[in-house]
């Protein structure tokens, strides 16, 4: 089990902060689920904003706002979103910010997959294209992640 | 506020926020329950925290006038101006593979929504 052979790991000096050892969350999944987690906020806000009918209306008076925001699927979107958050500073804690930012350009490609199976949203073929273009860079970026110290 | 610029002005706001955020982690590290609520000590990590905000309600008011397909496009041109901050502000060094990478990424944001 790779999380075991990562828990006997001795601490690096940087991560014992007054006696206190953290556990470090692998990296990878750190970024991963905090772009998941985004994207399947979004996801769910809309299904919210959707099943409630005011994906239509325009959002017009603080009264139908704050009514918007308390859609449970809306509060629920937003609170995956805010855990996603949480995992993608214990990323940033980890990694070059200039490796890291890029690689949220993936929440294009989930949020568009997941549009499609979800809400039935159409993909056209230019625009898998462009999710194909999008991955290929996000490989480029893995392949000059080695570089950082 | 013009829609333009707010939607430029979300992303340079958007891009600092991120090299707030280093700037934070670097300084109190972060990890667990202990480590998030050290956060909190952070000048940096509050600065980000206002810095996200408000990306976020420019963008919004934004999006109120501009479409997707010409907002997404742009916003990721934020790529570009985080890591030009992160080798100035936090000393980062960007190889011109990781450049190459922004740029692919960048190509492939734009034919993804530059397409209807």
């Amino acid at each position: 089990m790779e999380s075991e052979t990562l828990l006997h790991k001795p601490v690096p000096i940087d991560r014992q902060v007054s006696g206190l050892s953290t556990i470090a969350l692998p990296w990878q999944l750190a970024a991963l689920g905090a772009i998941l987690l985004a994207s399947t906020g979004h996801l769910v806000i809309k299904l919210g904003l959707i099943s409630a009918g005011h994906a239509a209306l325009p959002a017009s008076g603080l009264a139908r706002m704050v009514e918007t925001l308390f859609q449970p699927a809306v509060i629920g979107g937003l609170a995956i979103y805010g855990i996603g958050t949480l995992l993608w500073i214990s990323a940033v804690a980890r990694r070059n910010i200039s490796f890291l930012y890029p690689l949220t350009a993936l929440n294009y490609v989930i949020v568009s997959v997941g549009g499609k199976l979800w809400f039935g949203e159409n993909i056209s073929p230019a625009r898998w294209t462009g999710i194909g273009i999008v991955v290929l860079g996000v490989a480029l970026l893995q392949l000059s992640s080695g570089e950082d110290q | 506020m013009s829609p333009s610029l707010a939607l430029w002005l979300s992303i340079v706001l958007g891009s600092c926020a991120q090299i707030f955020l280093k700037k934070g982690v670097d300084q109190k590290g972060a990890d667990s329950k202990t480590g998030y609520a050290r956060l909190l000590r952070s000048g940096w990590v509050w600065l980000w925290a206002f810095s996200f905000f408000f990306a976020t309600a420019l963008w919004l008011v934004a999006l109120s006038k501009i479409e997707l397909s010409y907002a997404f496009p742009l916003l990721s041109s934020g790529y570009v101006i985080v890591a030009v901050l992160s080798m100035v502000f936090l000393k980062e060094r960007v190889s011109w593979m990781r450049w190459m990478a922004i740029l692919v990424i960048i190509l492939g944001v734009a034919t993804t929504w530059g397409s209807k």
